[in-house]
């Protein structure tokens, strides 16, 4: 017997997703996360795997891992005291970042403080060009006494980021070999080898933050492996990246900065190969939990890929899943202000005390409290057992508002998830009118603990059509994690004018980029299955100031056939931006690798469609459109492949509530999903 | 009837996610670079009146809030379904408030009726005139600033005015860009006409249309809420521009803050006349015009963050601006600079709010920073490059509660700076320093926002350095509650050299092959007393490089030693410092910093406003005149002449009115 088991540990639960590869079954299940002790969760949740299914250790042969340590460790600025060693005259390059502030309109908004605080940057006298050339060689007394004052200062780590090291890395290397002699016990991290990019900025917080939280990274993932040998598990385990994909835990042990955002990225992983298995070609991933919701599109059964996602307080410029984050979710907190307005969020009871309804200790009212009210959830316990539903504590918290309000309990509730709803409307917009893309064409796929609970209101706001929640829409995150490529991304910066002298430049770049990814995924990775090469550059027309990410095809980059990759690019710039000019001088300024290697696939077969309607376990009693009425409750294990149904109704699951309104024509599809499509 | 409470913060939520969605598709499809780099666009959408009722807060210029369109919308006769107007004229409707910024609106309808427009501009790179970009301080009437359109039909019923777009490419540099600007813009107004028909849709025309004006009263409320909480009085402050022209004298910008109950006035009287040069503000004196209220709509959202931003805040307050003065100038005064003037417009306003807020309100935000464009050529490609470098800001000034911000803030937060490896990659030009700096910001209990500074060096001949909205280069920014002035702005050629050229307030320029230019903005004013600042906060501001120690010890009194503070020798000295300061010194709320106190041991309140007096009963044409004559005849006065009491004010107009006969008898009308 050969399982494979997905983990993704997030702020109040653990989730597991175990697949068995014989029988083609998926379990999935919740523990509660253990912040204290990182890891023991996962102990935890092998010793109740082996409890509820018969799986016993030795059978585990692929075992993936999500984990917020890196982030966590950001956000509570737990990290190790960095020094940071730049190139005289730029040590403010953390102080200054992008200048631009948080709040532009208000006169005391700030930026956050660097984690290298500026007592801690050194400088050293050198210069390399724009062309990489050196302009000043690297003075190797002055780095030495740079490290003597970082170790004075107590450093426990090194980041080197000097002016051009993207594109001349020996200034950084010399540095690196004269610390390791003369300090051996610091680490040092090179922005040159963390992540090449043209930017300093960028490329130096990037930088950062990989040293900052490698040491516990580190630790963490040691002991993880440590355990799952101690208790017998044979796979050697994979941890979730930030690209989507998934590497070795020793490779995550100093390539951290790749997993610090790992579980949303997850998160859109699972749902696009939901999505597409579903046949659904373009879809919005929404997965709200208790403090934020994830909105994410999947174009062309693809995830969007970005960088400059924040993690904390500080963006990371690594390719990640484009993932946008609002400040809404189950715990969002609602509150009336002065003159009577009702507002939802941005503050949030989050995970601690969650809720009123939750009944740790939560007195104001939330999102979810007001849907406990409206009677959609407490049907059922919430989160596996993990908690039990006190109504008692919700309505005291709704009434607060209510009273304010001068409005019953129920209509208090209903208006606080109208509210909610707009709110959502409001940055999903701005999504959207970023990428251009045309919300009727785009189903929702609703996961996460809240996001099927508020999935139908959003897509009503949003005009989406169709709305899917999948099986098991509560771990979405862990199913991603089980099912993602082994995968890495590589950069050159070449900066070049794109014409007949640039395709011998990108030709050999690129066969570069390809030795080092492929010596990455057999050597480093010790991967022996099938891969491919995804080859694209960052391109521009002369005089912009930012590039587009261009897809290139391999024979274009091997016959040298600029006019092939222009063209690609003016149609890329047309259809990102609505116009394009084939007369215009266009530059390359990044080339992109990504290498591939595919991992198994839980190979799941379309189900038979039963005909006909679901009978309902009972009738329950809701507060919605404006009134209390009868409405069906139906457990989801009970609804099968085919049948039918129609809104209002409620549907009971483990690991979430969904809520359809009115309108609204519920079927189960071949593959188990629910799909709603609005009449 | 009111819309209900919870309808109306639903509304609230639809009408940004319009404006947001506006921004976003204007910023997506724009094709000029200065529209993405610097983001100096806004959209919006107004009531059938104009008054703006929503707007977004992502992207976009933050001047703009509560723009009102009324005028300019009632300048073109009738409106039509599919219709489309522009203006880019700061004297029709004022609206625009400089040339380069093309304004449009298009008129929304339900069912034949009109509901609202959606409306937005774009600052254009150029728009012709006798210089590139348009704007210059030495242009010295509006005809100068390139071609002006007044309120027109850009589209008449969904077709396209051909008359009027080649008209205006044919008169523009690059005509290409602002046509490519000009397509996203318009794509923003139909992105707001399509998200309002489904609000209609969803909330009805009925609660939509009361929807609009309720989201007007909501924020009209909230601002009057807050004004109760700010004493009745009036609150003087003046500020002052370096020069009214290039080479020229300071200019005054005199606010009387006078509030009562929930409502406020801004009286600009006092402010100098209007200028020979495109320092002046086209507000067509409108009380609720924008550019004189732009540092209200700072100090509104800075007290209650939660304020809606739209016009209705504008509602309890309205500004005196008297004619023929800096911040109402008669047509055709040229304007194309007015940003450098309402910048200084906004220090005044935050200085009146100062004395009415004490304990509320930072001290005053670094200034003087242009935009450093370079046009040069690449050695190696013979290839002309143009090129926007860096925006050289500064801080945020301390506050009762913190110290200001580094390199950016307060109303300096918009822009994002360029990296110095881009930059030396695009233009032929190598980066010496890019950072912070050191004791830039004013001292205080909390430390004034350091500027930033910025140094290169030009490897081409006649390389043109331009510098637009460059002062701060003599007075400073003011300190406030105790705290000190800011070291002001530094612009250099060639600095440490013996061929160094202190270049002042100069914004535009020639160097050649070698030539290094440094430019360091002013920093931020400080707050509180720089003895009460904790030594250890000292300390650190040493070891972080922002100070020096020669500056701990000059300005807070804190001795280091060996890396640590000597706490006797510190307190001792804390002790000295005290003693020595002059009582009046110690009492002075405000500290201008050596310039300003020098300038104004002259310059007295009472001598200014015997000018102020004297120049509002001339003809607006010989106001600039007379200014510079009396400050001539001023300055050269001896130390015996002087009282200060504005007599010697009087005594030197006389003279003047003696050597121009023709002016005797204008002033006796």
């Amino acid at each position: 017997m050969a399982y494979r088991i997905g983990v993704d540990i997030g702020g109040t639960f653990t989730d597991f997703c175990v697949f068995n590869a014989a029988t083609n079954a998926l379990h999935s299940f919740k523990v509660l996360s253990t912040p204290d002790k990182p890891g023991s969760e996962v102990m935890e949740g092998l010793r109740q795997i082996e409890a509820r299914f018969g799986v016993k250790p030795k059978d585990v042969e692929y075992f993936t891992h999500g984990t917020t340590v890196g982030v966590n460790t950001v956000i509570q600025r737990k990290g190790i005291k960095l020094c940071l060693i730049t190139t005289e005259n730029f040590a403010d390059v953390l102080e200054l970042a992008r200048l631009k502030m948080p709040d532009p309109y208000h006169l005391f908004s700030r930026r956050p403080v660097p984690l290298v605080t500026r007592d801690r940057v050194l400088t050293v006298r050198e210069r390399i060009a724009a062309d990489g050339s050196v302009e000043e060689p690297i003075d190797e007394a002055n780095v030495r006494a740079a490290l003597a004052e970082a170790r004075a200062m107590g450093a426990e780590g090194i980041v080197v980021a000097l002016i051009h090291a993207y594109r001349n890395a020996a200034h950084e290397q010399k540095i690196k070999e004269i610390a390791q002699r003369q300090a051996p016990e610091l680490p040092v991290y090179l922005s040159s080898e963390v992540w090449p990019i043209i930017r300093e900025y960028e490329r130096t917080v990037t930088t950062v933050i990989n040293g900052y939280v490698q040491p516990r990274v580190a630790h963490y993932l040691g002991s993880l492996q440590k355990a799952l040998a101690e208790m017998g598990v044979p796979a050697e385990p994979l941890v979730t990246k930030s690209n989507g994909g998934v590497m070795s835990a020793e490779l995550g042990k100093t390539q951290c900065v790749q997993m610090v955002l790992s579980g949303t990225a997850a998160g859109v992983i699972g749902a696009s190969f939901i999505a597409r298995q579903a046949g659904i070609r373009n879809c919005m991933s929404l997965d709200i939990g208790g403090t934020s919701a994830d909105v994410a599109l999947i174009i062309d059964g693809q995830p969007q890929f970005g960088t400059g996602e924040t993690i904390g307080e500080f963006p990371i410029y690594i390719p990640s899943v484009a993932v946008s984050s609002i400040g809404a979710g189950g715990g969002s907190i609602a509150w009336v202000d002065a003159l009577g307005v009702l507002k939802v969020g941005p503050e949030s009871a989050g995970s601690n005390p969650g809720p009123a309804c939750f009944g740790r200790g939560g007195t104001r009212a939330t999102i979810t409290d007001a849907f406990a009210i409206c009677g959609f959830i407490g049907q059922g316990d919430l989160g596996y057992s993990q908690v039990k539903l006190d109504l008692g504590a919700a309505k005291a918290a709704i009434g607060v508002i209510a009273s304010k309000l001068g409005l019953g309990l129920e209509e208090t509730a209903e208006s606080i998830i109208k509210v909610a709803c707009s709110g959502m409307y409001m940055e999903v917009s701005k999504l959207i009118s970023r990428t251009g893309v045309d919300p009727r064409a785009f189903s929702l796929l609703a996961f996460g603990g809240a996001g099927p609970m508020l999935a139908c209101f959003a897509a009503r706001d949003l005009g989406m059509p169709n709305v899917l929640v999948p099986n098991t829409p509560g771990v979405l995150s862990a199913f991603g994690g089980l099912i993602a490529d082994i995968k890495n991304d590589f950069i050159k910066t070449v900066y070049l004018d794109l014409d007949g002298a640039a395709a011998a430049t990108i030709r050999r770049n690129f066969a570069e980029l390809e030795r080092t990814a492929v010596h990455w995924l057999k050597e480093e990775q010790r991967y022996r299955g099938e891969s491919r090469l995804v080859y694209s550059a960052d391109m521009r027309y002369r005089g912009q100031s930012f590039e587009i990410e261009t897809m290139l095809d391999r024979s274009w980059v091997e016959a040298g056939d600029h006019a092939k990759i222009a063209s690609a690019f003016h149609d890329r710039h047309m259809a990102v931006y609505g116009h394009s000019d084939p007369k215009a001088a266009v530059q390359v300024i990044n080339l992109r690798l990504v290498i591939v290697g595919t991992s198994p696939k839980p190979d799941f077969q379309r189900r038979a469609l039963a005909a006909g309607a679901v009978t309902p376990v009972k009738s329950i009693e809701v507060y919605l459109d404006g009134k209390r009425q009868k409405v069906p409750l139906y457990r989801r294990a009970e609804l099968k492949p085919g049948q039918t149904f129609s809104g209002p109704a409620v549907i009971l699951q483990d690991d979430t509530t969904t809520c359809v309104p009115g309108g609204y024509a519920g079927r189960v599809d071949e593959w188990g999903n629910l799909q709603l499509d609005q009449a | 009837m009111p819309i209900d409470k919870v309808t109306l913060q639903i509304l609230a939520n639809h009408c940004a996610a319009a404006t947001e969605s506006m921004a976003y598709t204007l910023f997506r499809t724009a094709h000029s670079t200065f529209v993405k780099e610097t983001e100096d666009f806004t959209t919006g959408l107004t009531t059938p009146e104009g008054l703006t009722f929503a707007s977004p807060k992502d992207l976009g210029a933050t001047w703009f809030v509560g723009l009102d369109y009324g005028d300019a919308i009632r300048m073109v006769d009738s409106y039509r379904p599919g219709d489309l107007c522009l203006t880019n004229d700061p004297y029709s409707g004022y609206a625009c408030t400089h040339s380069p910024d093309i304004h449009l609106w298009k008129p929304i309808f339900w069912k034949d009726e009109l509901v609202c427009y959606s409306v937005g501009h774009i600052h254009n790179t150029d728009v012709g005139g006798a210089v590139p970009a348009s704007l210059s301080r030495t242009l010295v009437e509006v005809h100068q600033e390139g071609i002006r359109v007044p309120p027109s039909k850009l589209y008449n019923e969904g077709r396209l005015n051909d008359e009027l777009v080649r008209v205006m490419m044919t008169n523009v540099r690059v005509p290409e860009q602002n046509w490519g600007d000009l397509k996203a813009q318009i794509a923003a107004m139909n992105t707001g006409e399509r998200k309002v028909h489904e609000m209609i849709e969803r909330f009805g025309i009925e609660t939509f249309r009361q929807g609009m004006g309720d989201l007007l009263d909501y924020s009209e409320q909230q601002t009057r809420n807050l004004i109760r909480t700010i004493p009745d009085g009036d609150y003087f402050f003046a500020d002052y521009m370096d020069e009214d022209a290039a080479g020229g004298v300071p200019c005054r910008i005199a606010i009387t803050l006078r509030v009562k109950g929930d409502e406020l006035v801004l009286d600009y009287t006092g402010s100098d006349p209007q200028l020979t040069s495109s320092l002046n503000m086209p507000t067509g004196g409108k009380e609720r015009h924008i550019l004189p209220m732009v540092g209200l709509v700072y100090v509104f959202y800075t007290l209650d963050p939660t304020i809606l931003l739209n016009s209705g805040m504008m509602r309890p307050a309205r500004a005196i601006l008297p004619e023929g003065t800096v911040v109402n100038p008669k047509f055709p005064a040229a304007v194309g600079m007015r940003s450098l003037t309402c910048m200084r417009v906004q220090d005044t306003t935050f200085g009146c709010f100062a004395r009415a807020l004490p304990d509320r309100m930072p001290a005053c935000p670094s200034g003087g920073g242009p935009m450093m464009n370079v046009k040069t050529t690449d050695n190696r490609t013979g290839r002309t490059v143009m090129a926007s470098i860096d925006p050289v800001l500064g801080g945020a000034g301390g506050s009762p509660h913190a110290d200001g911000s580094d390199g950016s803030g307060a109303n300096s937060s918009f822009l994002k700076n360029t990296p110095v490896e881009i930059n030396e990659v695009e233009v032929p030009v190598k980066i010496l320093r890019y950072g912070l700096a050191q004791d830039s910001g004013g001292p205080g209990k909390h430390r004034g926002g350091l500027a930033s500074s910025l140094e290169f060096k030009v490897f081409a001949p006649n390389t043109t350095i331009t510098a637009r909205n460059r002062d701060r280069s003599h007075f400073a920014a003011w300190g406030a509650g105790g705290g000190k002035a800011s070291a002001p702005s530094v612009f250099a050629l060639n600095p440490g050299t013996n061929h160094e050229v202190n270049l002042e307030n100069t914004d535009i320029f020639t160097v050649e092959p070698g030539d290094v230019i440094l430019m360091t903005c002013s920093g931020a004013g400080g707050w509180g007393d720089p003895l009460e600042r904790p030594a250890d906060a000292v300390l650190h501001d040493v070891k972080c490089s922002f100070i020096s120690a020669a500056a701990a010890l000059r300005d807070y009194g804190v001795v280091i030693v060996d890396g640590k503070v000597d706490e006797r020798q510190t307190e001792s000295r804390r002790a000295a410092m005290r003693k020595e300061a002059k009582p009046a010194d110690r009492q002075a709320f405000f500290d201008y910093g050596p310039e300003r106190s020098g300038f104004e041991r002259i310059w007295t309140l009472a001598n200014y406003d015997a000018l102020t007096a004297i120049l509002k009963t001339l003809p607006v044409n010989w106001r600039f005149f007379v200014k510079r004559k009396i400050f001539d005849a001023v300055g050269r006065m001896q130390g015996g002449e002087r009282r200060g009491d504005g007599s010697e004010v009087r005594q030197a107009f006389d003279r003047i009115l003696k050597e121009y006969p023709q002016l005797q008898a204008q002033a006796a009308e």
